[in-house]
C-alpha cells in the first residue's frame, strides 16, 4: 500500500509539475467564479423569464434543478475532456528508459507501479470534479436554499466514467508506449461509440439481424459505457431516481478487468 | 553464499514482426562474492546491461536462472537491499535532488525515519549539497551522475549495480566516484560495476569478466588476467645490438634443441622481451646474456593493461582481425 500511495502522489506531482493540474483548476475555478457572478447579480426570477410557481420552495427547486442540468453536462464531457488529455502522457512518461528501470530496480511489484500511477490519475481528477462541484453545490444552495446531496454525488460518476476511460488509456499505453493513440482512442469512444452503443436499442428498431445485434451488444460491454454514465449522472445532479444503477456496477467490473490486464501485461514485458 | 549466482542464464529478444532473434545472453554462468568489486566489460551490445536488467527483474530471462544474495531473482522484496544506478538514468525533472532522493528511498522500502540525514550524508559524499534545492532538469550530466550515484546508495544495499557511473563525470569527479567505491567495497558493500572505461575498471575491481555477444570469454582477478605467462622483460645496463639478438636466439636459438621455445624481442636498445616454455629456457637466456658481456639491470615479469587483453579477446571472438 505504501508503495501504491507514493506512486501515486508522485503521478500527481508530475500532474502538478505539467502545469495539467493547474489548468484543470482554472478551468474549474473560472466556472465557480463566473456562476458565483451570475448568482451574485441576478435574481431568481430571470431565470424562469417570468414564470411564478405556485410555493417559493417548489419554485426555487425548479430553478436550481435547471442550473444544475446547465452545468453538469458541461462539466461531465469538458471535465472528462480535459481529463483524458491531462492523464495520457502519464504511461509514456513512466515506460521511459532510464526511468522504469529505476522504478523497477526498487522493491516494487509490478502491480503496485499500474495501481499507483491508476490511483494518482484518480486522485488528481477527483479533487478538480469535487472541488468545482462541491462550490457550484454550495453556491446553488446559499443562493436558492436548496441543499440536495445528490448532486456531489456527480462528483463520483464523472470520476468513475473517467476511471474507465484512464483504464483503456492505461492499457494501451503499455501496449503502444504512445500518448498519441491512447487518447484518440479515448476521445473517440466519449465522444462516438460510447454514445452509438448506448443507443443500441434504438439501432435495433431498425436493423432486424442477429449479427449486427450481437457485435453491437458485445462492443457495448466491451467500450466503456460513459453515456450510460452520463445518464445516472444527470439523474443524480437533480436527484432523481436512478432508472438502473447497472451501468455503475459494469463499469466498475470493467474498470477492473481492464487494469487486470494492463498488470497482466505489464507483468510480462521486459524494458 | 555468493551475492550473485548466474546459472545458465539466456536471454532471447524476438524482433515484433521482423522474426529477427537476438541472443542477448547465452548460457551465461558467473558467481560473485560478497563485498568484491566485480567490473563487467565488453564491447557494445555485448549483453552487460541485459545482465543486470535481468538481475534486477526489469527483464525476464528465456532459461536459465540467478540469485542475489541467496534469493531468486523473480523476488522483487529482495531489492531493498540493493542500490543500482542505471545508465542514462532519468530522474522526474520536477523534483530537486532532495526530493528525488526521498522518493526513491520511499520506494525502496525505507522509513521516512532519518530520512533527511541520510540525504544530507550523501549529498555531501558525492559534492551535491549546494545543489540540494535545485530541480534536476537544470542538472549537467555530471552532476546527475553524482545524484544517480547517491540515489544508488540511500538504502544502504549490501550490493550496488552501477551500470556506466563516470559516464560523462571529469576526471577528479571519477577518482572521487572511486574512492567512494573503495569505501563501500571496505565496509563490506559488494559492487557491480558495468563500464566502458577499462582503465578505471582496472584500478577499483577485484575481478573482471569480459563478455561479447552474450558469452562470457574470460574471468578473473585484474592481476592474473594481465599477468602474461612465462613472459619477462629484461631490462640491460649496456645496449644490445639486434643482430646479437637475432643470431643468439631467433634465427639459431642454442645448440640445445630442446630450448627451441625460446622467443626473444629487442623492444629498445636497453630492453628485451623474452617468452619462455620455463625457468630452464629463461636461465639459458640469462646465461647467454651474460656470457656475451650484457650487464643485466632488472628481470620483471610482463604485464598486459587490460585493454590489451579486452582487444585481444574480442578480436580472436570476431575472428581474429584488428
Amino acid at each position: 500500500m505504501k508503495n501504491i500511495y507514493t506512486l501515486s502522489l508522485l503521478t500527481f506531482r508530475e500532474a502538478l509539475s505539467k502545469k495539467i493540474f493547474l489548468f484543470f483548476f482554472s478551468v474549474s475555478t473560472f466556472v465557480i467564479v463566473v456562476f458565483a457572478l451570475l448568482f451574485a447579480f441576478i435574481s431568481p426570477e430571470s431565470f424562469t423569464d417570468g414564470f411564478v410557481s405556485s410555493t417559493t420552495t417548489s419554485f426555487d427547486n425548479s430553478i436550481a434543478n435547471g442550473i444544475k442540468l446547465f452545468i453538469i453536462y458541461p462539466l461531465y464531457a469538458g471535465g472528462l475532456f480535459i481529463s483524458i488529455f491531462s492523464v495520457s502522457g502519464f504511461i509514456p512518461s513512466l515506460l521511459e528508459k532510464g526511468n522504469i528501470d529505476l522504478i523497477l530496480s526498487k522493491p516494487v511489484s509490478r502491480d503496485q507501479v499500474i495501481l499507483g500511477k491508476f490511483f494518482g490519475g484518480i486522485a488528481m481528477v477527483f479533487i478538480n470534479i469535487f472541488y468545482a462541484i462541491f462550490f457550484l453545490w454550495l453556491l446553488i444552495g446559499l443562493k436558492f436554499n436548496v441543499w440536495d446531496a445528490s448532486f456531489l454525488l456527480s462528483a463520483f460518476t464523472i470520476t468513475l466514467a473517467f476511471a474507465s476511460l484512464y483504464s483503456v488509456i492505461i492499457l494501451l499505453g503499455i501496449i503502444t508506449r504512445s500518448s498519441m493513440l491512447p487518447m484518440v482512442i479515448s476521445y473517440l469512444t466519449f465522444f462516438i461509440f460510447s454514445p452509438i452503443l448506448s443507443s443500441r436499442d434504438t439501432i435495433f428498431a431498425f436493423v432486424d439481424n442477429k449479427i449486427v445485434s450481437g457485435i453491437f451488444s458485445l462492443l457495448y460491454y466491451l467500450v466503456p459505457q460513459t453515456s450510460d454514465l452520463s445518464s445516472i449522472n444527470t439523474d443524480l445532479a437533480v436527484g432523481n431516481y436512478i432508472s438502473s444503477a447497472l451501468p455503475l456496477f459494469t463499469s466498475t467490473a470493467y474498470i477492473i478487468l481492464i487494469i487486470g490486464l494492463s498488470i497482466f501485461i505489464f507483468r510480462k514485458k521486459d524494458y | 553464499m555468493n551475492a550473485i549466482e548466474v546459472n545458465e542464464l539466456t536471454k532471447i529478444y524476438k524482433g515484433g514482426r521482423s522474426k529477427i532473434e537476438v541472443k542477448a545472453l547465452n548460457n551465461f554462468s558467473l558467481s560473485i562474492s560478497k563485498g568484491e568489486i566485480f567490473g563487467l566489460l565488453g564491447p557494445n551490445g555485448a549483453g552487460k546491461t541485459t545482465l543486470i536488467k535481468t538481475l534486477l527483474g526489469i527483464v525476464f530471462p528465456t532459461t536459465g536462472s540467478a540469485t542475489i544474495l541467496g534469493s531468486d531473482i523473480s523476488n522483487y522484496k529482495i531489492k531493498n537491499r540493493i542500490g543500482f544506478l542505471p545508465e542514462n538514468h532519468r530522474f522526474p525533472n520536477y523534483l530537486t535532488a532532495e526530493e528525488t532522493l526521498k522518493y526513491f528511498s520511499q520506494l525502496g522500502g525505507n522509513s521516512t525515519k532519518n530520512i533527511d540525514k541520510r540525504i544530507d550524508e550523501l549529498l555531501l559524499l558525492v559534492r551535491m549539497s549546494e545543489w540540494k534545492k535545485m530541480k534536476v532538469s537544470k542538472y549537467s550530466k555530471g552532476m546527475m551522475q553524482r545524484l544517480g550515484l547517491a540515489q544508488a546508495m540511500m538504502n544502504n544495499p549490501e550490493l550496488i549495480f552501477l551500470d556506466e557511473p563516470t559516464d560523462g563525470v571529469d576526471p577528479i569527479g571519477r577518482k572521487e566516484i572511486r574512492d567512494i567505491l573503495i569505501d563501500l567495497k571496505n565496509n563490506g558493500t559488494t559492487i557491480f560495476l558495468n563500464s566502458h572505461l577499462l582503465s578505471e575498471v582496472e584500478l577499483v575491481s577485484d575481478r573482471v569478466a569480459i563478455m561479447n555477444s552474450g558469452k562470457l570469454l574470460k574471468v578473473g582477478r585484474v592481476e592474473d588476467l594481465t599477468t602474461t605467462k612465462e613472459a619477462y622483460i629484461i631490462e640491460t645496463a649496456n645496449p644490445i645490438d639486434s643482430d646479437f639478438v637475432n643470431a643468439k636466439y631467433m634465427n639459431t636459438p642454442s645448440a640445445n634443441t630442446s630450448f627451441k621455445n625460446i622467443n626473444v624481442k629487442l623492444e629498445s636498445s636497453t630492453k628485451l622481451s623474452v617468452n619462455v616454455k620455463d625457468n630452464l629456457e629463461l636461465n639459458f637466456v640469462i646465461d647467454n646474456l651474460r656470457k656475451n658481456g650484457i650487464n643485466i639491470k632488472t628481470i620483471s615479469i610482463q604485464k598486459n593493461s587490460l585493454e590489451e587483453l579486452f582487444v585481444s579477446l574480442i578480436t580472436d571472438e570476431r575472428g581474429g582481425t584488428k
